[in-house]
């Protein structure tokens, strides 16, 4: 698993710590971390969840290209 | 606010049922173990030494096995045949009557006594063991059926 790039360009966008999006999404700061990080593969309640506070959709955060997957395998 | 409610997100719950996970295979090689070394250098009364540890080893394979078979589990890598069975019967049998060998051996100095008294706990052990796996399987197998069958489709689960 890569690391998620979107979802720290989503938060840098709106300003926000990693601890910021944690609390507002209900996680830990280690959660959301690993998530960032790719060491983490979030449920897709809590993608949901921080979709909802970054006021982005799934496919902005989570999808990832065909190549990408392969490359990563 | 609920004193008891959860207060991990899904990773630390996930972290957290790795570390049970862990602690679990810990004491059940843990109770195994000590078993096998009362066993071993128990001087008298041996079924009473590990008779603690022999419940709560009991219960504790009772329960996942019970667990499992509910769940249409039965392992990560092995299959339930009569093939992998019977291997397995077998090494627990060998190691059975190696043990009894040992301990008969300590008693009786007598190597062909010894070796007689292994033998026959080692086939006591594989054919026990084989049959209760057999039952087993076919348990596992019939629950698998019960919870991969389709309930729209005909044999399927009642509605």
């Amino acid at each position: 698993m890569g690391r998620n790039i979107a979802i720290k360009v989503a938060r840098a966008q709106r300003d926000m710590t990693q601890k910021e999006l944690a609390e507002a999404v209900g996680i830990s700061r280690q959660t959301v971390n690993a998530i960032e990080q790719g060491e983490y593969n979030p449920t897709i309640k809590l993608c949901r969840a921080i979709c909802r506070v970054l006021e982005k959709t799934l496919d902005d955060l989570f999808w990832e290209e065909k190549d990408d997957e392969q490359m990563e395998k | 606010m609920n004193r008891w409610k959860n207060k991990l997100d899904e990773m630390q719950e996930q972290k957290l049922l790795k570390i049970e996970h862990n602690g679990v295979w810990l004491a059940f090689w843990g109770l195994f173990a000590t078993i096998i070394i009362q066993i071993i250098i128990g001087k008298e009364n041996i079924l009473r030494s590990i008779a603690g540890e022999w419940i709560v080893f009991m219960l504790l394979s009772g329960y996942m096995l019970a667990a499992c078979i509910k769940n249409g589990i039965w392992d990560r890598r092995l299959s339930p045949n009569p093939k992998t069975n019977a291997s397995v019967s077998l090494i627990a049998g060998i190691a059975t009557g190696l043990i009894l060998f040992a301990l008969f051996y300590g008693n009786s100095h007598s190597i062909t006594l010894s070796a007689v008294f292994g033998l026959c706990f080692s086939a006591g052990t594989f054919a026990v063991l084989f049959l209760v796996m057999s039952i087993l399987s076919s348990l596992y197998k019939r629950r698998v059926n019960k919870l991969e069958a389709d309930p729209g489709e005909p044999g399927g689960r009642k509605k």
